[in-house]
């Protein structure tokens, strides 16, 4: 148990390096097999964290339920993204939603998949000349399978998502390494769309010396913007203005309409 | 973040906080944020955070066709599209003084009330997961599935079939199909009775929905609240009635109100709408063999089409409330100017934030399912 002493300072390197290193030598005569026991492992019980960011949303519930049933292949939806396995991009992505989702993505724990449904996804689909609206998603956060079709049916995103468990069982579906291989790159293009300024809570760079995946193209032009903006992020500010919400209220009822 | 690089604040010792919903979240209905300022658990105010969704329609629509448009128009609301093209359609055949053959009008009505019952037994499975009931939300969902079979085979696509186009609709019903509506109408119709022993009269939810955010019918009107929200507060206004459209005027159907204006009333008018559009259908079925004729009236060529100069309103009753186009044609290929007039815009953000004010941070999400808000359609 760590002692609250122990506690390291802002900065400082972690005491104990936990977890398999990625890269790291296996002598094991027995790791492979024993990697294999692990990815059949996590290929049958993923838990997806339900987003939905666009109309493709709409026939996941239709998958989910009793018809099309997703359960049988072990997966559940999870409302949290720190104990989900698969991020599923349901459809276009404002621009507004593209911040969300890249935090909620830098918040999920590796190995982690990202699922784009939806032409949309894909290439902008039928809002490619839409002002709002990020139109390729593997240009900010690496992508391991798409689903076309508008909307697709639910037994396309049935069959993507086996397809998704069978890589995973091989070991190919890989994509969220790259993330932090060439993080530079996502950085860039995120940079692009919300400005020079943009920065995320989850520091990546760390995370990618952590996972062994540090490599030359982690760093680069964009990721030294990054430290230039880096601030402390800002308290929680109430920004409702209560005063203005209750005279409304009150000038309502007062109209003779007082329950 | 990492632990590490966490400073606690110090905060003034109070029991206010603030709290956000959305836009990632299970209460919440679709990529939709609420922000709540609570006391203990009881909410003082909240802010709708609308733009997640934000597709910028009425600006793409300058940008195409007019035939091009009828794609994209029923990507406004998901969950209930139909409405969307039937009102475009219209507009348009209003512009061009198009006359719709009558069978492709009764075809029309019945792709409408078959969407309306799709949506409805949509949300009230939503609205009962807010209360902690899990089975209703499995069993419309999976009820919803044999409706949406029946848009497959009339339409080829299962939740948006761009079947309308100006002047009729794409193509005719299949053989046989009016049996197998009126099978599915049928089965629906005995499931009815399950519906109501397992939600409508069941104690948890009708303790949970009675008196949840209740709306007078004087503030439904200075709100804008449209549809069963309306009906629920004891105002027998409904479009197809009141400014029929189609050839609602020709069909028999009530127009369900209840008093109490709460969620348990508004749930409850839209269990007995799903009567009513039963009712409706069947007797679509049963007129739909006696008309003969064309399904569309003839169009100039779609890809060099110059609709008359002009403007116009037309406005349907989709199953979330009054819908409403607003198109001005400078008499080009390309619409000039389009509005769409959505119900959850006022659902979803004046009222929402109205009846969050008090109530307990646990009815928050059902008064929002009770709303039957439809987030794409408020951002658009
Ligand atoms: S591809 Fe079609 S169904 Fe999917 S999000 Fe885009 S418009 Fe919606």
């Amino acid at each position: 148990m760590t002692h609250i002493d122990q506690v390291p300072t802002p900065g400082a390197p972690l005491p104990v390096e936990i977890g398999v290193k990625a890269g790291a030598a296996r002598t094991n005569p027995f790791a492979r097999v024993f990697d294999e026991l692990v990815r059949f492992a996590q290929s049958r019980s993923l838990f997806m964290l339900h987003y939905c960011t666009g109309c493709g949303a709409v026939e996941l519930p239709p998958a989910m339920t009793s018809r099309f049933d997703m359960e049988r292949l072990g997966i559940q939806p999870m409302v949290s993204p720190r104990q989900a396995d698969i991020l599923l991009i349901t459809g276009y992505v404002s621009v507004k939603t593209l911040k969300r989702v890249i935090l909620t993505y830098e918040q999920m724990n590796s190995p982690k998949y990202v699922i784009g449904i939806c032409s949309c996804t894909v290439n902008g689909g039928m809002y490619w000349q839409s002002y709002a609206t990020a139109k390729k998603l593997n240009d900010y956060m690496p992508v391991d399978i798409y689903i076309a079709g508008c909307m697709p049916r639910p037994e396309a995103v049935i069959e993507g998502l086996r397809g998704l468990i069978e890589n995973i069982r091989t070991g190919r579906a890989d994509a969220w390494k790259d993330y932090y291989r060439r993080y530079d790159y996502y950085l860039g293009n995120q940079q692009r769309l919300f400005g020079a300024d943009w920065q995320t809570s989850t520091d990546v760079i760390a995370e990618a010396r952590h996972y062994d995946l540090f490599g030359p193209a982690t760093l680069g032009a964009h990721t030294a913007l990054l430290e230039q903006h880096q601030r402390p992020l800002e308290a929680l500010e109430m920004r409702i203005e209560i005063p203005e919400l209750m005279r409304r209220r009150s000038r309502s009822d007062q109209d003779g309409t007082a329950q | 973040m990492r632990p590490e690089n966490y400073e606690a604040q110090r905060q003034p010792p109070s029991y206010d906080y603030e709290l956000n919903i959305g836009p990632n979240h299970p209460g919440i209905e679709g990529n939709y944020a609420f922000k709540l300022r609570l006391n203990g658990d009881r909410v003082i105010a909240g802010r709708a955070d609308a733009g997640y969704l934000h597709r910028g329609f009425e600006k793409l629509m300058e940008g195409r066709l007019w035939i091009q448009n009828l794609a994209i128009t029923p990507r406004i609301c998901v969950p209930d599209p139909v409405p969307m093209e039937v009102s475009y359609c219209l507009a348009v055949e209003d512009l061009c003084g198009l006359v719709v053959p009558e069978r492709a009008q009764w075809l029309r009505v019945m792709q409408l009330e078959l969407s309306r019952i799709a949506a409805h037994l949509f949300i009230f499975g939503g609205h009962a997961a807010t209360t902690g009931m899990y089975t209703p939300m499995f069993w419309g969902i999976a009820d919803r599935d044999l409706i949406l079979d029946l848009f497959e085979e009339m339409t080829g696509g299962r939740v948006y079939h761009i079947y309308n186009i100006p002047g009729g609709v794409r193509r005719d019903l299949p053989d046989g199909f009016g049996e197998r509506v009126t099978n599915t109408l049928d089965y629906l119709e005995s499931r009815l009775p399950d519906y109501d022993n397992l939600l409508f009269t069941n104690q948890v939810f009708v303790h949970r929905a009675r008196g949840c955010g209740p709306i007078s019918q004087q503030q439904a009107l200075e709100w804008g609240v449209t549809g069963p929200n309306l009906r629920a507060t004891g105002l027998k206004f409904d479009v197809r009635r009141d400014d029929p459209y189609l050839v609602y005027d020709q069909l028999e159907f009530e127009i369900p109100t209840e008093a109490p204006g709460d969620a348990w009333a508004r749930a409850l008018v839209r269990r007995r709408e799903i009567k009513e559009s039963i009712r409706i259908i069947r007797q679509v079925v049963a007129r739909l063999p006696t008309l003969a004729g064309p399904i569309r009236c003839p169009i100039p060529n779609p890809l060099a089409w110059n609709v008359p100069a002009g403007s116009t309103y037309t406005r349907v009753e989709s199953s979330k409330g009054e819908l409403a186009w607003y198109v001005v044609s400078d008499g080009g290929e390309r619409p000039y100017r389009t509005h769409v007039r959505g119900p959850s815009q006022m659902h979803a953000v004046q009222v929402l934030e109205q009846l969050a004010i008090g109530c307990r941070i646990e009815d928050v999400a059902q008064i929002m399912f009770s709303l039957d808000a439809c987030p794409p359609e408020v951002d658009r």
